[in-house]
């Protein structure tokens, strides 16, 4: 009798596991935790922020930026002479405003006074120039040092020929003035991005790789703030030069978290803003009403493609190139992930200055393609199927890409201009290194991020002829126009708006027609949070500046670290399951 | 016996010198750029030439091999001042004998470092991990050879077949789902703030590698003790009077468990190594992750470094297994 008991106990449980799966893989989305008052408008201290991504941090230096997420944490450890606001403008940090020469090549900053590093130390002109020369040093292991190649001296500091940079001079306590060897429209932008940030004198005037971070940012890291590969938390700084901010106690950023990982904990509360989103769930959180209003759009910053290497067959040929760009139906291949990518037709994301609505820039027009296709002598008869370039033309992709996929639906659409791929998958790594070597790679896939948000930054490092080297190429697609070249180095030294973009506009034009590259897809972020996180925006550089951003919470999901807390049962049956309301804890930091 | 471990040590610096060898040729022969993944894929070639010879990667293969090994293992000088820059990568071993493996090219701390660091955790998931498959492996698989045909044997042989088929992202997202997410008993991933916090964040990838590899031992477990339980010293045993218990328990076992012995030494050399998979999904900070990471980085210091602790892991198991083996059957110290 005992036994039969235990035995339906036992299918019992099981049933009930089973349909607790099935509960479990239904499609509804939990519901958003809410705010405390929904309609308080007063900032409210206190509170830590999560976010998390599967990537990880190297550094925290502003001299050593090497990866994709590591500006947001040092947004906000380092503050800077100016900076973007959300709409994407420059304007002044710790410079309270600044003045530019008539032929523009200096730029004198006169700073805010008063203003501390997170050691108590007040930062002045001298920290500025320190910091520069520290970031620039050629013992620095800085990637972005030669974009700064304007700064009078540059050369010679970075030849080891000068002790200091000539270009950078203290006119006083609160006063440095930058001076170029010519005008550059992408200065400001780049003085906006880390790399030049001032840091505290404990970080000396040469880079020194066990230098504790130390800035003048919103937040600060304490000693052991930081562990690598797991997660890094920044604190208040109190001492902060804008009274009253950050309103945060701490933020945390957790790393290496996988997709389905950060969609269990953000949907529980124990992640704030969720990213990395897997592709089903995107679709789901913006299709439903109550996520909508807590999601928004990062800025398009990438625009990907295929190049074609002008210096191998068969893509020598400018009117198979151009074939190429016509056959593809860009609406048909963003769909591969709709929610994030946009069909390009431009060089220029839309979010980036120099971005021209009006170019045509290239479209889909298989009629065009085919014509293309005949005058490269290889006209293709797509009824008949016969014609065509004649042989496999080799495609080079990497592993774990969206290209693996995009690749497929490529192969579908040049197969109806008569080219057909031979695709090889290599891992991301050898993929780097063979599309940047001379003569390797015919025709592979391409991307580019913008470095600062201004044309150049993608058209100069993808198209101009300096960009060509025999390793380590960044111009991949070997293309090579002294139009194009006269252009783009125009366009840098103008400093009128209009004027450049116009010029750009140009440059984009001929880009378009030649097609080094067939311009596929812009691919932007989507960002989604919690009602409680209150004004978050997406910052248009670092993707997350809390400076700003304030947690109303009243009920918490911590994570139940009490193994057998509660009734295990009624979370099992009852509706202690996380799509329920929220459970009632207390409010604070998690 | 003090001779016997002094040729097996020998041995296991050859295999240690050339499996780390290999590991570095291999690495420097893969077709790409370490410090194009260091410096980002927009970086540009000056900037990629200034920190290639920062990093010394400017320098030939045959250069770089040369200052790899005689860096790995050398003797500090006499009197060499605290915080000595030509050793700050350094962990010491012995006396003023130093192991140095560098230091990352990604993340420009010193590789000891980043293994002390994860080492440690790597162990408990190591240890953890084995204790459930044995103790999981083992009972059913006692279970199932004493209840031989019975519901109860095809029920750990079934459950066997599943963990077998299952691969272990399954099964970790499994739990994950079900344990953390759904009935949040136990924290998702992460190592823990605290001491009970990291005994609650290992419970579930220890049972995650712990159920596939128990899955094995069921199996290898049942056969065995079905095949002792058919001897003639059990039958002698069992006329003597001996309980059923006894009889399974301190001859059958005894005998059918020096197998699991030589599989159990591998596996924990192989799990400290790192289970790759499982610590990804569980974000688990030890060595697995981190080859991953180095792997997919090019970082050389750092594989060089995995490889390291995991042969070395790996041969000082065999080694400890052969002496245990010894030391549970009379007969094999009899042969040596």
């Amino acid at each position: 009798m005992r036994s039969i008991r235990r035995s339906s106990e036992l299918v019992r449980s099981a049933l009930a596991a089973l349909a607790l799966a099935g509960v479990g893989c239904s499609n509804e989305l939990p519901a958003p935790l809410p705010s405390a008052a929904t309609d308080a408008s007063q900032p409210r201290r206190g509170g830590m922020l999560t976010t998390a991504s599967f990537g990880d941090i190297r550094t925290l230096d502003p001299a050593n930026v090497a990866d994709g997420l590591v500006p947001q944490i040092l947004e906000s450890m380092f503050a800077g002479l100016i900076d973007y606001d959300v709409e994407g403008k420059i304007v002044p940090d710790l410079a309270e405003r600044w003045t530019v020469s008539e032929d523009g090549t200096q730029f004198r900053f006169v700073l805010r006074e008063g203003v501390r590093f997170h050691d108590g130390e007040e930062l002045t002109a001298d920290d500025v120039k320190r910091s520069v020369e520290r970031a620039l040093h050629p013992t620095s292991p800085n990637p972005y040092a030669s974009y700064l190649a304007s700064i009078s001296g540059f050369a010679r500091f970075v030849g080891g020929k000068a002790e200091h940079l000539d270009g950078v001079t203290v006119d006083g306590r609160y006063v440095v003035t930058f001076r170029l060897d010519a005008p550059d429209a992408a200065f400001l932008p780049l003085l906006a991005m880390p790399p030049l940030r001032p840091v505290c004198r404990s970080g000396g005037t040469r880079y020194v790789e066990t230098w504790h971070p130390c800035g003048a940012g919103p937040f600060k890291l304490l000693p052991g703030g930081w562990d690598h590969g797991r997660q890094i938390t920044v604190v208040r700084h109190d001492g902060y030069f804008r009274p009253g901010l950050p309103y945060l106690d701490a933020v945390r950023t957790l790393f290496h978290v996988n997709l389905t990982s950060q969609r269990f904990k953000f949907t529980t509360g124990d992640q704030d803003i969720l990213r990395d989103f897997l592709s089903p769930d995107l679709l789901k959180f913006q299709a439903d009403p109550r996520w909508k209003p807590y999601g928004e759009y990062e800025l398009d910053k990438q625009v990907a493609g295929l190049a074609m290497n002008t210096e191998m067959a068969p893509f020598d040929n400018i009117e198979l190139r151009r074939a190429i760009a016509s056959a593809l139906d860009r609406e048909h291949l963003v769909l591969i992930r709709a929610a994030n990518m946009r069909p390009a037709n431009l060089p220029v994301p839309p979010a980036v200055e120099g971005y021209d609505a009006t170019l045509k820039g290239q479209t889909f027009d298989l009629t065009a393609a085919l014509e293309h296709m005949k005058r490269a002598g290889y006209a293709y008869d797509p009824v008949a199927r016969t014609g065509g370039y004649p042989t496999p033309i080799p495609y080079t992709t990497y592993s774990q890409g969206i290209d693996e996929y995009m690749v497929q639906v490529t192969m579908q659409q040049l197969a109806r201009i008569g080219i057909r791929l031979d695709v090889r998958v290599v891992d991301y790594a050898a993929f780097l290194a063979l599309r940047g070597r001379r003569k390797q790679v015919a025709f592979g896939p391409a991307f580019w991020t913008q470095d600062y948000p201004e044309a150049g930054s993608f058209l100069e490092p993808l198209f101009h002829s300096r960009s060509i080297n025999d390793e380590e190429s960044n111009n991949s697609a070997f293309y090579a126009n002294p139009r194009v070249d006269e252009l783009v180095d125009r366009a840098r030294h103008e400093l009128d708006a209009a004027r450049r973009k116009k010029i750009y506009g140009e440059a984009q034009e001929i880009i378009c027609d030649e097609a080094p590259w067939a311009f596929t897809h812009y691919y932007r972020f989507y960002a989604q949070w919690h009602p409680y996180v209150r004004d978050y925006k997406p910052h248009p550089m670092a993707t997350t500046d809390p400076t700003r951003v304030w947690i109303d919470r009243v009920a918490g999901r911590t994570a139940a670290r009490a193994v057998f807390s509660g009734d295990v049962y009624a979370k099992l049956f009852g509706d202690g399951s996380p799509r329920g309301a929220p459970l009632s804890r207390s409010a604070g930091p998690r | 016996m003090i001779a016997r471990l002094g040729r097996r040590l020998v041995w296991a610096v050859f295999v240690v010198w050339a499996t780390v060898t290999l590991a570095f040729v291999v690495s420097h022969a893969l077709p790409s750029d370490a410090v194009r993944m260091v410096a980002g894929p927009q970086a540009r070639p000056q900037d990629i030439a200034r920190i290639r010879s920062e990093l010394g990667l400017d320098q030939s293969l045959w250069v770089q091999y040369a200052r790899f090994m005689s860096r790995l293992v050398h003797v500090a000088p006499a009197g060499a001042p605290q915080g000595d820059k030509a050793h700050a990568t350094c962990a010491p071993l012995v006396g003023r004998l130093h192991l140095d493996l560098g230091k990352s090219a990604q993340q420009r701390r010193p590789v000891v470092t980043i293994l002390a660091e994860r080492m440690p955790r790597t162990l408990v998931l190591a240890l953890a991990a084995a204790f459930v498959q044995v103790l999981l492996g083992v009972s059913a698989g006692v279970l199932a050879a004493s209840r031989k045909k019975t519901a109860i044997d095809h029920l750990a042989v079934g459950v066997s077949l599943l963990g077998i088929s299952a691969p272990t992202f399954i099964i970790g997202l499994f739990f994950q789902w079900f344990f953390a997410y759904r009935l949040r008993l136990l924290p998702l991933d992460g190592w823990g703030d605290t001491f009970m916090g990291h005994v609650a964040s290992v419970i579930l990838p220890a049972l995650t590698l712990g159920v596939f590899g128990a899955a094995y031992y069921t199996r290898m477990v049942r056969d065995e003790m079905i095949g002792q339980l058919g001897q003639d010293y059990i039958r002698t045993a069992r006329a003597k009077g001996l309980s059923r218990r006894a009889v399974v328990v301190r001859h059958a076992l005894r005998n059918a468990l020096m197998p699991i012995v030589t599989i159990l030494g591998i596996d924990v050399g192989t799990l400290i190594g790192g289970a790759i998979v499982t610590e990804s999904i569980f974000r688990w900070p030890g060595i697995g992750s981190l080859s991953v990471t180095a792997m997919l980085d090019r970082d050389g210091p750092v594989i060089m470094g995995c490889v390291l602790v995991t042969a070395v892991a790996v041969v000082l198991s065999t080694i400890a297994v052969d002496f245990v083996y010894a030391a549970l059957d009379p007969r094999v110290r009899a042969e040596q």
